[in-house]
């Protein structure tokens, strides 16, 4: 036995905290965990543009309306559309940004251009979101891979969403939440055995990194490194030993279940998760569609919020929620919305932003935005600063050159920040 | 000091074969600063580069012992000369020209008998743009089109992605941009240059096999007036005829209605017809020629990159006047030479594998190919024959149950990149991490069976010379020595396992995944 402790004996255990009762709360070891936990992120990403009228940003009985009505949510004066009811009831956590205008109409481009921050043009692909995060603060304590992607379909690693920081800070996405392959020990191997022949490997690493480019060694060491956590971590890909009851909540639904993986990502440490949501891009038929996911996305999105909350990890969290654009107010005459980065709307929680908020207002058609818009850049400096990363201050390293971390024009939407 | 460099690079051509001329004047251009790698990396470095595979044991011990001068030009002319070198060049023209697009046979032997032939590199892409689907030898290039042509759900045929990769491969330049507008930071790429090639690539249909195709083929519409577009930047319209980058426009014929046609196409009979004026055969008459300049220093530089691990242009698809090459005297001594000596590839391969830039310690180093890494591994773990005699798996009997193809594509899902995206270098990733560690082809391959690594070393007196040489194709120092026979000492009880764990550490080490 090992006499010394293991970074992990250190991390805070939710089940520790779960089960030592309401007291511990408020006791100072708690607080001290807390602090200690490293920051994270929760992304969630609804790919096709949903709408913000039949979401955050509802207009009933107007011109562009639809046909929804909206409701009153746990913050007097503020209204979401009907079909976020438990997101309704959940407003005070949130902070929504009505103000949203973008640049980018088009998916192919704009997905990207999104995700990337929208900086100026340096003639090299900026880093997503995700990978900027796991540049910046790296893998934490955990030792998990930084930047991971629960999506439907198939998996596998990204290396372009790390941009100019190179393929190390990449995407690791899991398909259908499910785990990479070979990621349990062989049978035929014991523990013992697994670990002494990759310590022997290694050995024979450090010593050949002696002669040769330190580069190409380290390249595969941190692969390798990073598959002995995530097989020590296996266990959270597996829902099925959660109770029946939490797997009810999050919906029985591609997304809701992909939620409760993120939900043990972050428990587990992950520092960034991502969780797509496929096919919002209702050209078509908007109303039905949106009738049919926005309460799979409301009932998720609430009971992950909820989840967050009792763990504690709201505190240190960020959740961010958004899509590549909003959807045009204007309905077309397939009964359905188009493109519209004009005015749009996104929402946040969690640690670093206020709670409660409603940032900016659009028009009472909700074609333009009132007053101030913000562009993507903006809410890039927004986050970064809650995430306690001062965008002014602090910069890419594209091969020697210093880049801007978010667009070097823009400032922080303030009366998001807390 | 200038004298004294070019009088040791004279004396040392010397000692290489007389009628490699591009390769002393490629010297003479790139003086080496890195000391010329020693025998051992030489070895395994040709063995990958031309074979795609390392020597046996007893391959490297005959070649560090023979004590001839010209051992090294010996080398590579016997490796080129061998059948592997058509199949390994096949393989890494596979997936420079489809990226990991999926493998396709019939692809797969055309390949393999160009570099077979030797058939030139022009010759080649008349084939690729231009196929003859009726001809038996030459209906396997038309893959290069035909499977960018598939439909991918509900998106659309991917023309405009069709016509970037001619450019991209054949002429090393990457007009995606210019789909709508001119390029905003390529000041040579033009609008038209795209529209060029999209009027000749857009006119085609992809045909499914029938009685007189054995593969997928292509149709060519009727083309009779140029082709229009508009910048979205500027809502300007223009128009051109088929014409490929920076070159002249194909003259329309004025022929009209059925006078166009050599064969007219009829609903009844389900004929698609033909018509006499062919772009797409134009397109890959002009190409392919040496007064396309991109045409020669595209494929030099892609050569280049494959043999030293780094193009003279990078990207190799951004050939443009404000992306210089790194040398570009070596470039146009390459394309030049390279289009006087009729685009022979083979030619061009052992000139620079005869440079002392192409010989020199450490400077390339780089990650193996998921298909360098699958030869090497299967010839280290010596399951390769055994493999290759299995063509029908029996999963009930442990010794049979994969086959060659089973482990082509483990390795391939576990090392390759993705599709779709130049492979410039074989990263290490998560995947391939947990492939080696904990996958049963590895496992497997290292369990003790007649005739394999595992089984050999057991026989050994001596394993670690035995081991070090198989895998590493070099010989341990006497400190790796002492660490294996410790090693096997703290783990006597079962020996088999230990002399198998260690060789895994050694195939799953970085100096086993690179080449030297």
């Amino acid at each position: 036995m090992n006499p010394l402790c293991t970074p992990r004996d250190h991390t805070f255990s939710r089940r520790a905290f779960l089960g030592g009762g309401l007291g511990l709360l408020t006791s100072p070891l708690f607080a001290e965990a807390m602090k200690q936990r490293d920051k994270q992120v929760l992304f969630v990403w609804l790919d096709g543009g949903m709408s913000q009228l039949e979401t955050w940003d509802p207009k009933p009985n107007t011109e562009f309306g639809g046909p929804f009505r909206s409701i009153p949510t746990s913050v007097p004066g503020v209204h979401f559309c009907e079909l976020m009811p438990k997101l309704a009831k959940q407003m005070h956590k949130l902070c929504v940004v009505r103000s949203m205008c973008t640049k980018d109409n088009a998916h192919s481009s704009g997905v990207d251009r999104i995700q990337r921050g929208d900086p100026k043009n340096r003639g090299v692909p900026y880093p997503h979101f995700g990978a900027g995060v796991a540049k910046l603060l790296g893998p934490g304590s955990s030792g998990l891979p930084p930047y991971v992607w629960i999506k439907p379909g198939s998996g596998g690693f990204r290396a372009e969403d790390a941009g100019f920081l190179g393929p190390k800070y990449g995407s690791l996405a899991f398909g259908d939440g499910k785990p990479p392959d070979n990621l349990l020990r062989h049978p035929d191997i014991s523990a013992e055995q697994d670990a002494a022949r990759n310590e022997l490997r290694q050995m024979l690493d450090q010593r050949f990194a002696k002669q040769r480019e330190k580069r190409v060694v380290e390249a595969n060491a941190s692969v390798f490194d990073m598959a002995d956590k995530l097989m020590a971590r296996a266990d959270i890909f597996d829902t099925s030993k959660l109770p029946e009851r939490d797997r009810e909540r999050y919906g029985r639904h591609d997304f809701g279940q992909h939620m409760l993986v993120a939900r043990q990502m972050l428990e587990a440490g992950v520092r960034f998760v991502k969780v797509t949501s496929y096919g919002w891009d209702t050209h078509g038929d908007n109303f039905n569609a949106h009738a049919g996911m926005v309460p799979k996305f409301d009932q998720a999105f609430s009971a992950m919020l909820e989840d967050l909350e009792a763990s504690g990890l709201l505190k240190t969290t960020l959740v961010i929620c958004l899509s590549e654009f909003g959807r045009t107010p204007r309905i077309n005459g397939h009964v359905g919305r188009d493109h519209w980065p004009e005015a749009w709307s996104i929402a946040m929680a969690g640690h670093g932003v206020k709670h409660g908020m409603v940032v900016g207002e659009t028009n009472d058609r909700g074609t333009e935005v009132k007053a101030q818009p913000h562009d993507i850049g903006a809410a890039f400096h927004t986050w970064y600063r809650a995430l306690g990363i001062d965008p002014m201050k602090t910069e890419f390293d594209n091969a020697g050159q210093p880049l801007p971390i978010a667009h070097d024009d823009m400032l922080p939407i303030k009366e998001a920040l807390a | 000091m200038h004298r004294v460099v070019l009088c040791l690079l004279i004396l040392n051509a010397h000692t290489w074969a007389e009628e490699a001329l591009l390769a002393r004047k490629i010297e003479a251009l790139l003086p080496t600063k890195a000391a010329a790698a020693n025998d051992a990396e030489f070895l395994r470095r040709v063995w990958l580069d031309f074979d795609g595979g390392i020597p046996t044991p007893n391959e490297t011990r005959a070649f560090l012992a023979d004590p001839s001068a010209d051992k090294r030009t010996k080398l590579i002319d016997k490796l080129i000369a061998a059948p592997r070198f058509a199949v390994r060049m096949a393989e890494a023209f596979n997936v420079m020209l489809m990226e990991r697009r999926g493998e396709n046979e019939v692809w797969k032997s055309w390949l393999v008998e160009c570099f077979k032939t030797n058939k030139q590199w022009d010759t080649m892409v008349r084939e690729m743009l231009a196929p003859d689907f009726l001809d038996e030898k030459q209906r396997g290039a038309g893959y290069f089109i035909t499977r960018r042509l598939e439909k991918v759900g509900q998106q659309d045929t991917d023309y405009p992605g069709l016509t970037r990769d001619v450019g991209r491969m054949f002429m090393g330049i990457d007009l995606q941009c210019c789909q709508c507008h001119r390029h905003l930071s390529v000041n040579d790429y033009k609008q038209i240059d795209f529209s060029g090639l999209y009027a000749v690539y857009q006119n085609l249909k992809l045909q499914l096999a029938d009685d007189k195709h054995k593969t997928p083929w292509l149709s060519e519409g009727l083309i009779a007036a140029k082709y229009e577009f508009v910048s979205v930047l500027t809502d300007k319209k223009a128009q051109t005829a088929p014409r490929i980058p920076f070159g002249e426009e194909v003259m329309i014929p004025a022929a009209t209605g059925d006078d166009g046609w050599l064969v007219k196409p009829d609903r009844k009979t389900k004929e698609v017809g033909q018509p006499k004026f062919s772009p797409l055969r134009e397109v890959a008459q002009r190409i392919p020629a040496p007064e396309n300049a991109l045409f020669a220093k595209n494929i030099a530089n892609r050569v280049w990159f494959i043999l030293i691990g780094k193009g003279i242009v990078e990207p190799l698809d951004l050939h443009h006047s404000e992306n210089p090459p790194a040398h570009p005297e070596l470039l146009e001594l390459l394309g030049r030479e390279l289009t006087a000596h009729q685009f022979d590839l083979r030619w061009l391969i052992r000139e620079i594998a005869h440079t002392q830039a192409y010989q020199q310690s450490g400077a390339h180093q780089r990650h193996l190919t998921a298909e360098q890494q699958l030869r090497a591994f299967l010839i280290a773990t010596g399951e390769r024959a055994h493999l290759e005699k299995n063509t029908k798996p029996d999963m009930t009997v442990d010794a049979f149950k994969y086959s060659l193809t089973d482990f082509e594509k483990a390795f391939t899902a576990a090392l390759a990149n993705p599709a779709k995206e130049p492979e410039l270098a074989a990263n290490p990733s998560l995947r391939s991490a947990l492939f080696f560690r904990n996958s049963d082809h590895v496992q497997w391959a290292l369990k003790l069976r007649a005739g394999n690594l595992i089984d050999h070393l057991a026989k050994q007196t001596d394993p670690a010379e035995e081991l070090y040489l198989t895998t590493l194709t070099r010989l341990p120092t006497a400190e790796e020595k002492a660490e294996l026979q410790s090693w096997l000492k703290a783990h006597a009880t079962n020996k088999t396992q230990a002399m198998a764990d260690y060789a895994w550490a050694l195939l799953s080490s970085t100096e086993f995944f690179v080449n030297h």
